[in-house]
């Protein structure tokens, strides 16, 4: 299982071909296309924020919304009325605040309760955020924020117009690439291990001398952080946020992500949201055709295929290495898991 | 005064029976098969439509027979699908992780959606009250509508027939042994599947009765699902997940604060009822009513 070998060639590799295509992209594509390929960027982000809690630690979160939605809403209140304020302190403060969320949440609830009944507390706190968004003057009530500014990113030495051609989109994904970069850190040091020690039995990680609550308490922040930042650079790429940015429809989207491309896999939420995204695109015109095709997705992957589709690629291959060779690599990776 | 004070009771009680009407297959499922099935809002709302369907022949003039026989045929229509669904969906879910359970179900409940959305469109529909509901009891300053009156009862005969089934008859002593503990009734010999399967079916005939007594208490549009089984989820967790009395009690509660809320926070819906669910959790993870009696 891919959850505790680290392949740091085979991830370097998958994450400047992903940088390559998505910086070139703009040469050769139209607006829609390059706008969708932003918004999947920052699914990545999403997907891969929520699958850290989720896969690495075992805290499943119905209303990781709610860290997007504050991120994606404090960025867009702080361009729009705060607009003295450097937009890396903009970013900054929308992360925090979905950080702070992070914790509180975490400390409320992540003690208290595990598994299916933690799920169900993130959902109804999600619902609460989104309520609230929906009735605060400041944020627009029902209709949202509109007109959100690309403010210029000041450097010190120079400073960089985000409202320029596609300079946005060529910032989005380089935060994006730096965020996931940093989440792979965090999942395959020292860290990372002792998440997946809680997880698979946390009983023991606790005799080990693992604080279990801590562990978790870490995931989850880092998890709702890494989705506020998400949030944050979705705001001044759509230009627009509306309370559905809230819903619990949004919070099922990086649950989806993580699935469909294999929650095992560190990139598992990418491949997801990749795939999600050519769905999106292919059926936008088709009333009720996307939820259909995205549900039945959905359900034939934790039926029949619960590895995702890494998972499936990933015992294919082993299939066709195995017979190749036969031997060393199978039994040494079924002791480590004794 | 008085008048306000009935009017938030009467309130607190229609919401309450009719959330309850959504919580009972609900908690029924979850208090044999402990799955906690997203896609039973997707069920409710789609009986809902099919006795939409089926009134739209008779206009706006329903008289309350029809009513009640659309009810009675989206509750079997969705008796059926669930047979279907358990063959195929949860037969499968019963060795895997809790979380993944919750999972999928909730990719049913999009299927529920797309199929609503591809069937009856995206606008607004809507039934109206069957002849003899159409008026309304006036008490004092209170308007009493003779349809929420409908609601109410029907809240309280179904929560009285589950009762009875459950506790005074040897079908329902037979779920409570497998609800806590299928192992051992298994080697009794009771055939669980068999009985996971009723349950499953039970479970969504009741979403279907459900959608079809409330069709004429909302417009119907795709967003009917989500919009109660948030509600109808409340009522399972303070009620502390699978016990039909606690949910009983659970949606009076949270119908009194629904209530509360409407009356003196008119400008916040919502936002007393998510505080309550999301306080009582972190309180009491277990619900408000402990886990005395399953089923």
């Amino acid at each position: 299982m891919s959850i505790t070998t680290v392949r740091p060639l085979s991830f370097f590799l998958s994450l400047a071909a992903l940088l390559v295509v998505a910086l070139l992209l703009p040469h050769f594509a139209n607006r829609g296309i390059i706008f969708l390929a932003g918004i999947v960027a920052i699914n990545i982000v999403f997907g891969i924020a929520f699958n850290f809690a989720f896969a690495k630690a075992g805290v499943l979160s119905f209303g990781h919304a709610m860290f997007f939605a504050v991120g994606a809403y404090a960025t867009g209140y702080m361009t729009i009325n705060q607009d003295w304020m450097p937009f890396l302190l903009i970013l900054l403060v929308a992360v925090s605040a979905g950080a702070l969320l992070a914790i509180v949440t975490a400390l409320l609830a992540l003690r208290r309760a595990g598994g299916v009944s933690f799920a169900v507390i993130t959902l109804a706190l999600g619902a609460l955020i989104h309520v609230i968004i929906t009735k605060t003057t400041v944020l627009g009530r029902n209709d949202g924020l509109a007109g959100i500014a690309r403010p210029p990113l000041d450097l010190g030495v120079v400073s960089i117009p985000l409202g320029v051609g596609d300079n946005y989109y060529y910032f989005l994904i380089v935060t994006c690439a730096l965020a996931v970069l940093l989440m792979w850190g965090l999942w395959s040091n020292r860290f990372g291990r002792s998440l997946q020690a809680v997880k698979s039995d946390p009983a023991r990680a606790d005799f080990l001398g693992i604080d279990v609550d801590a562990k978790r308490l870490q995931a989850f922040t880092i998890s709702g952080t890494m989705a506020a930042l998400s949030g944050a650079l979705f705001a001044p790429w759509a230009q627009i946020v509306s309370p559905e940015v809230a819903l619990w429809t949004q919070s099922t989207m990086p649950v989806l992500f993580a699935l469909l491309g294999g929650s095992a896999f560190f990139l598992g939420p990418a491949v997801g949201a990749i795939l999600f995204g050519f769905l999106d695109y292919g059926t936008r015109t088709m009333v009720g055709v996307s939820d259909l095709l995205v549900g039945g997705l959905l359900l034939a992957v934790v039926l029949a295929v619960p590895g995702g589709i890494l998972g499936m690629l990933s015992t294919l291959w082993n299939r066709f290495g195995g017979r190749r060779n036969n031997g060393a690599t199978p039994v040494a990776t079924s002791e480590v898991h004794q | 005064m008085t008048g306000d004070l009935l009017t938030i009771l009467f309130n607190a009680m229609t919401w309450s029976m009719a959330t309850f009407l959504v919580a009972s297959g609900l908690t029924i499922v979850f208090g044999i098969l402990h799955v906690l099935n997203f896609s039973h809002g997707g069920f409710f709302m789609i009986g809902a439509y099919v006795a939409y369907t089926v009134l739209n022949y008779f206009g706006f003039e329903i008289p309350l027979y029809a009513y009640l026989g659309g009810a009675l045929v989206a509750a079997v229509a969705m008796g059926v699908v669930g047979v279907g669904v358990d063959a195929v969906v949860f037969r499968r879910l019963q060795n895997v992780e809790g979380v993944y359970v919750l999972i999928a179900t909730y990719a049913l409940l999009l299927v529920c959606d797309g199929f609503v959305k591809l069937v009856w469109g995206l606008n607004y529909l809507s039934v109206s009250p069957p002849n003899g509901l159409l008026d309304a009891i006036f008490m004092g300053d209170a308007i009493l509508p003779t349809f929420s009156l409908f609601v109410i009862g029907c809240g309280l005969v179904v929560f009285l027939l589950l009762e009875g089934v459950l506790n005074h008859t040897s079908v329902g002593r037979t779920l409570q042994a497998i609800a806590i503990d299928p192992w051992m009734a298994r080697a009794v010999g009771i055939d669980v599947s068999a009985v996971y399967r009723a349950t499953v079916v039970a479970g969504f005939a009741l979403a279907g009765l459900a959608g079809g007594l409330l069709v004429a208490n909302q417009s119907l549009s795709p967003e009917l699902a989500h919009i109660y089984i948030l509600q109808a989820f409340g009522v399972v967790i303070i009620g502390g997940m699978g016990s039909i009395r606690g949910a009983f009690v659970a949606s009076i509660f949270l119908g009194f604060v629904e209530a509360v809320s409407a009356t003196y926070l008119p400008n916040y819906p919502g936002v007393l009822f998510f505080a309550t669910i999301a306080l009582v959790l972190v309180i009491r993870p277990q619900g408000l009513l402990g886990k005395e009696a399953t089923a």
